[in-house]
């Protein structure tokens, strides 16, 4: 087979599976638009009534042919005793003859006698009997003709005034064309059948409500697992990898428990494996930033006795050196996050003077700090090498893409406290203000990337540190209206209230 | 003669690294690169302070630092590329006085060293001795005396007894001591503190799990009483 033609029928193959999913999705597009357990419910539902209309149908088949074949023995038996009677009055004159059949006949049924009057020429005559509601015109060709033929036959039919009826025609002596028709009602049949299809339809009704039923609680009982495995992949999908399901006494189940949890397991160990790596490889690069830390500063205290192109390439070194550092210690704190081995070291911390002691660390020129001054006594329970962080890098970020840190104010909120940090840049454009927390996410617009930038860590590790204390980051426009970004950090007193209420607004998103 | 500063590192480009930065800073530095060569060059030459990293092949830098504390008092500089709670909890309890993680730079090592020499050498000649129950401080000598027995003290926890002794009965907090003792600012360390507080319990109190002298007062801090 040449490329091409391998290509081809490749396609080929391609288009043909596509139009079979296509028409897969057709076929079910309602039914997926159902629930699992709706689905279910309905199958059951639609199962029940299927099998006992089956049944039903059957039943009433059998039933009636029984009922009929029984009741035509009967009939048979009873009409050709009334034709024996019959006979036994035909002497010569076929006239009076039948006359004494019709009056001396005891029949509970209609009949009728058919004779060839000589007298009119051998014309067709007929003589009901004495009640006289079935008469020659109810007797259908077809059995007329039968019996005409010499045989006794019978027939089923709908009388419209009198609704079924069995007409047996009985033969009695063939050269006068003397025959005996007689009608059986059929209508107690009638009325047994209809009752019986009453019973039988209100036992398929009964039977889908059942099926219905059963098929709500089997859903109920099958999906209760499968909310049990979103709620852990729910979970794990939320950080907590460690999340497993407990295995259940179901073998079915428990095989599905068990390779979630395998998966869960392979998955964690992966996910750790590499934030390992990175802790790992931050580990290894301290030693020869060891190394060029120290002899760059052997370098700047000789500054003046370098050249100057020297000069201007020592304070390059030195200035990447230390973004480098920083780089290696942003990636060795987000891997402890990673790996789940972050923890706090918690103190009580006085707000104001931890603001005013981490602000004037990290900004070079003095920030003004708003606060209410009954805020002044607050102490809130956190972090401090964390927190301090947290305000290093929003100040810092304020610098860098903010044109400066305009204030830092401090809001009271009860149980929790808002840390605000603003500037007087462009501000954060609304479809940025997630994607600014990511990971090496530097905003776009790449306007906001100075020639000293950082390497986009400082805001995702401001999100992880005030994760780990149970508060939460945001950023939207300055409070007074004017351009700036306004980065809001709200913290709980405590880190355990405010921890358990993240799980809260986790766990109270599902239904 | 200058001070005599001991560096203890496998790595022999960063040995030589700060080796160089260090004399740049006007120190007299000698090397070793294993905690067998260390404890030999310490006891061949009186070092004024000794810069230990705790990864050493051999006799790790937890044990060199133990070793030398069994001896001597001298500041103790324990350098870790981890500030993982463990290996900083762990030096400063083996002897350490002080830590830094790698990569440092030379001036900020300087300045520690500074720090700690200034604290051997700082205590004020006119300051009375001073009693709390069976403990006689008496500054002017350095010299801690229980019962009338002279405690060994490193030279850092002396002079934290000291800085709590000079005001008795009112509560230090740790970011105090910190400046106090360290010559950290406010973002010290408080491990540093928490530490030595828990080293001179060992030394001073009767029971060290039931402080009667070095009481530790929730969420503000320390304070000595009689």
């Amino acid at each position: 087979m040449t490329a091409l033609a391998r290509s081809h029928s490749r396609r080929a193959a391609r288009a043909s599976r596509r139009v079979g999913v296509v028409h897969k999705v057709h076929r079910f597009r309602l039914l997926r638009r159902l629930s699992l357990r709706a689905r279910v419910t309905l199958t059951f539902a639609l199962g029940g009534l299927l099998m006992s209309a089956l049944l039903a149908g059957a039943t009433l088949y059998l039933t009636r042919q029984n009922l009929l074949q029984k009741r035509e023995a009967a009939a048979l038996d009873e009409v050709f005793d009334n034709a024996q009677q019959a006979s036994g009055y035909l002497k010569d004159d076929p006239v009076n003859d039948i006359d004494l059949i019709v009056d001396n006949l005891k029949s509970p049924n209609d009949f009728i006698v058919h004779y060839l009057n000589p007298i009119r020429a051998a014309q067709n005559e007929w003589r009901p009997s004495a009640a006289g509601e079935f008469d020659e015109n109810d007797v259908p060709l077809k059995l007329l003709s039968e019996v005409n033929g010499g045989e006794s036959a019978l027939i089923r039919t709908v009388d419209k005034d009198t609704g079924p009826v069995l007409i047996i025609g009985v033969p009695l002596k063939e050269f006068t064309g003397v025959q005996y028709y007689e009608r059986i009602q059929l209508d107690d049949i009638q009325d047994t059948l209809r009752s019986l299809t009453y019973i039988l339809v209100a036992a398929a009704a009964s039977t889908a409500g059942i099926g219905a039923f059963v098929g709500t609680w089997a859903a109920r009982r099958t999906v209760r697992p499968l909310g049990d495995v979103a709620a852990a992949a729910e979970a794990i999908a939320g950080g907590r990898l460690d999340t497993r399901l407990v295995p259940p006494a179901d073998r079915d189940l428990a095989s599905l428990a068990a390779s979630f949890n395998e998966m869960a397991g392979a998955l964690q160990e992966r996910v750790e494996r590499d934030a390992r790596f990175a802790s790992e490889v931050s580990h290894e690069l301290r030693s020869p930033l060891m190394t060029l830390t120290a002899s760059v500063a052997v370098l700047e205290t000789r500054m003046d006795e370098l050249p100057e192109r020297a000069q201007t390439a020592v304070e390059l070194l030195s200035s990447d050196l230390q973004r480098f550092k920083q780089l290696v210690e942003d990636l060795l704190e987000i891997s402890r996050f990673d790996v789940g081995t972050a923890r706090l070291e918690l103190e009580d911390l006085n707000l104001v003077e931890f603001t005013r002691q981490a602000v004037s660390r990290a900004s070079a020129e003095p920030v003004p700090i708003i606060y209410d001054p009954s805020m002044e006594s607050i102490v809130i329970l956190a972090d401090k090498r964390r927190l301090a962080r947290v305000l290093y890098n929003l100040v810092e970020n304020a610098t860098k893409y903010g044109d400066g840190t305009t204030c830092v104010e401090l809001l009271d909120l009860g149980d929790s406290v808002q840390i605000a940090v603003e500037d007087r840049g462009p501000g954060v454009p609304i479809e940025e203000r997630i994607v600014i927390f990511d990971r090496f996410s530097r905003g776009g617009a790449g306007g906001r990337r100075g020639s000293d930038s950082g390497v986009g860590l400082g805001l995702s590790l401001v999100t992880e540190h005030v994760h780990l204390h149970g508060g939460r980051v945001w950023v939207e426009d300055r409070a007074d209206g004017q351009s700036g970004a306004r980065f809001i950090v709200e913290l709980p007193l405590d880190p355990e209230v405010g921890l358990d209420r993240q799980l809260e607004r986790v766990v109270g998103g599902q239904p | 003669m200058g001070t005599r500063i001991l560096t203890v590192e496998d790595d022999e480009r960063i040995r030589t690294a700060v080796k160089l930065a260090l004399e740049d800073e006007g120190w007299v530095v000698d090397e070793a690169s294993s905690g067998e060569e260390a404890l030999q060059s310490f006891n061949r030459h009186a070092s004024d302070v000794v810069l230990i990293d705790i990864m050493l092949p051999g006799i790790d830098g937890f044990e060199v630092c133990r070793s030398i504390r069994r001896t001597s008092d001298v500041p103790i500089i324990m350098v870790t590329a981890r500030a993982d709670t463990h290996d900083v909890v762990a030096g400063l309890e083996a002897g350490a006085d002080d830590y830094l993680t790698k990569p440092f730079a030379p001036k900020e090592l300087s300045a520690r060293i500074r720090a700690l020499l200034r604290r051997v050498r700082s205590t004020d000649p006119n300051m009375p001795r001073l009693v709390f129950g069976e403990l006689e401080i008496a500054p002017e000598e350095g010299v801690v005396r229980k019962n009338g027995e002279e405690l060994h003290l490193t030279k850092t926890e002396f002079r934290l007894l000291v800085e709590l002794a000079q005001n008795p009965g009112r509560v230090l907090s740790r970011e105090a001591l910190l400046e106090r003792v360290w010559g950290y600012g406010y973002f010290g360390d408080g491990r540093l503190v928490d530490v030595h507080v828990r080293r001179l319990r060992t030394k001073v109190e009767g029971d060290a799990a039931n402080p009667r002298h070095v009481v530790t007062v929730r969420g503000l801090g320390y304070k000595l009483q009689g």
